[in-house]
């Protein structure tokens, strides 16, 4: 390891005038409580709807109490499922507040549950709409779906169960992405082929009960959040900068900067260390997405990202010519000085992890001596940007630190200098004090973590990014 | 900061679950005489399953008998209709050879599930009943079974006051 330059900055920016790292931790920690709060209560809301309608008055005997519970079910069932979609929307608050990642990480865990309360709602109505009417479950499939709407209430639950399958880990590695992306859009269709039989069949939604606004409303915030946030302001963001490719280059081996133009990027607002995803208009491109990260701050009129070729999809990016037309949706994610909450800065990069690492080094206002990089390879190929990045350190007074060579076994660190005993704390000395922002490579960048961990560094104080490789 | 939004959370969903069950205790409350209707009906029949068939009793007319070949003036309790949400049965009520009001007697009611369609449908149906002076009427929009039930039950007590309209 190498220090590569002591902090002798020529410049260091003030960040008077700027609440500290602290006080905006403590304001995103309460945006963030009072959003996970709206987001479990709203499970039990949706369960109160049907006990402030009577509906507790009714349970009598065996058949009322399973009717009663079918119900419960369904609502609480319905109201993780717009949860959902309104995780998956990107709206800005909820990315602010947590990030992209962890509001796609509870998206994921609700699937499950949702699926087997929407299934036990079913389940449940028959016994106990059978029962009410002295018939068995199996009995009672019949004139359950002659009830008004009920068709297309099956046909939502059917394409919500596909949804749901094709989304496990083991299920959706055998599809190309393309496939379940597809699968997945089908959930709007199944959110509201859902909707008749709510409002014609049960008490609980009658017309002209409060439950009924609510729930009405609910539908128009879950489906408003993704129409706005996944479609309209993408849509309208991507005609209003008109972003093209300027050109292709080639950094290393297998990483290339692309180069975008622009109208006002600046008004985008990026932070340093947030992503974007990225359309490229051509033939074989048009039909992928890709989220890349910023690896500079976008200017008035440019723009760069650096991607790294890992397969056919990213190989065809590196072939775009100049002058293609690029449509986007973000920018995303707080990997970026917003998620501070500590006076000190320390930040880990390995490999492709470097762009976000670079951004976030330049977006940052820092005091000279606030933050320490490290920068990790296991060969030379792999130090592009790092120029640059001992530019910025030296600009932003920073002090960075290089380790080259092949990584140590159970270590994230190169063997030369896990041997002689450098370990995290002797390149970050004020790690309890300090925000750590990790990313490269996911096992690697698992590693740096586990070790902060048991290094005893607070999660909060623990940032992630990492690539898939 | 994980455990203050957890505690939170658990207060306010119990808050929540009471505040539903108070305001579904006054509803239930509030609700009881209006469902039991006027008249001689309760809500509590005997329900068996099937869509739309009509079974039950057709009871007799009370009041005095008007001028014969015209309809007879008076009460008649048309017949219990059973529909997916429970026994349905109005009574029309014959004044000088018209149709002047409709009873409910007993309102589709089985499990609290369609109560409220009931209670919102019943006067629309009785109003377009009187207008048209005639059972046969559109259905309401949302309130298929019970607007079956309720226009059937009324078509039949029509029937035996020899009403035609």
């Amino acid at each position: 390891m190498t220090i590569q330059n002591a902090s002798r900055p020529a410049v260091s920016p003030s960040s008077a005038g700027q609440p500290s790292p602290q006080a905006r931790f403590r304001r995103r920690s309460a945006i963030s409580d009072l959003l996970v709060v709206i987001a479990w209560v709203s499970g039990p809301v949706a369960a109160s709807l049907y006990l402030a309608s009577g509906g507790l008055a009714d349970v009598k005997d065996f058949g009322s109490f399973f009717t009663a519970l079918g119900i419960v079910t369904g609502l609480i069932g319905t109201d993780f499922i717009l949860l959902m979609l309104v995780l998956a929307a990107r709206v800005p608050v909820i990315d602010r507040a947590v990030g992209h990642d962890r509001a796609i990480g509870l998206h994921r865990q609700l699937g499950k549950p949702a699926l087997y309360l929407i299934l036990a709602h079913a389940g449940l109505l028959l016994i106990g709409y059978g029962a009410s009417s002295g018939i068995n479950a199996i009995a009672e499939i019949g004139p359950m779906l002659a009830l008004p709407d009920m068709i297309t209430a099956v046909v939502g639950t059917a394409l919500l169960i596909a949804v749901v399958v094709t989304s496990l880990v083991a299920v959706r590695r055998k599809f190309p992405y393309e496939f379940w992306h597809v699968i997945h859009l089908l959930s709007y269709a199944a959110v509201l082929f859902a909707l008749p039989h709510q409002l014609s069949i049960g008490g609980t939604l009658a017309e002209g009960t409060v439950q009924r606004v609510y729930w009405i409303g609910l539908y128009v915030l879950a489906i408003g959040a993704i129409v706005i946030f996944r479609f309209g302001v993408p849509l309208f963001r991507s005609w209003a900068h008109d972003i093209r490719v300027q050109q292709v280059e080639w950094i290393a081996p297998d990483v290339a900067s692309i180069h975008l133009t622009g109208r006002d990027l600046r008004a985008l607002g990026a932070g340093g260390g947030q992503f974007v995803i990225w359309r490229f208009w051509t033939a074989g491109t048009w039909w992928h997405s890709h989220p890349i990260s910023l690896s500079a701050l976008p200017t008035d009129r440019h723009a760069r990202i650096t991607v790294r070729v890992l397969g056919r999809g990213t190989r065809r990016l590196t072939t775009v010519k100049p002058g293609t037309r690029v449509s986007f949706a973000g920018p995303y994610g707080i990997f970026t000085d917003a998620a501070r909450t500590s006076p000190k800065l320390a930040i880990v990069a390995a490999g492709i992890g470097i762009t976000p690492a670079r951004a976030l080094l330049e977006g940052s206002q820092l005091a000279r001596g606030e933050a320490t990089v490290l920068v990790r390879s296991s060969t030379d190929d792999e130090t592009f940007l790092w120029t640059e990045m001992r530019k910025l350190a030296e600009a932003r007074g920073a002090q960075l630190f290089a380790m080259v060579g092949p990584r140590a076994r159970n270590s994230w660190m190169s063997q030369h200098d896990t041997s002689r005993g450098v370990t995290l704390r002797s390149i970050f000395p004020d790690l309890d004090s300090s925000d750590l922002y990790v990313c490269g490579p996911q096992a690697w960048a698992e590693a740096v973590v586990a070790d902060a961990r048991a290094a005893g560094l607070p999660e909060h104080q623990i940032h992630l990014e990492s690539f898939e490789l | 900061m994980r455990r203050r939004a957890a505690v939170a959370s658990i207060i306010a969903s119990a808050g929540v679950i009471l505040a539903g069950v108070q305001v579904g205790a006054a509803v239930t409350a509030a609700r009881t005489p209006t469902a039991t209707g006027t008249g001689s009906g309760s809500s509590n029949g005997g329900s068996t399953s099937g869509t739309g068939t009509s079974s039950g009793t057709s009871s007799g007319s009370t009041g005095s008998t008007g001028s014969t070949g015209a309809a007879k003036d008076g009460t008649f309790n048309g017949t219990t209709v059973q529909t997916p949400f429970g026994p349905m049965q109005v009574a029309a009520v014959i004044s000088g050879g018209k149709l002047t009001d409709v009873k409910v007697l007993q309102r589709t009611n089985q499990g609290g599930r369609s109560i409220q369609i009931s209670n919102q449908a019943d006067p629309m149906l009785r109003n377009e009943v009187l207008q048209a002076q005639s059972a046969n009427v559109s259905t309401i929009g949302g309130a298929t079974y019970t607007s079956e039930g309720y226009l059937q039950s009324l078509q039949a007590a029509l029937d035996q006051a020899g009403f035609a309209g």
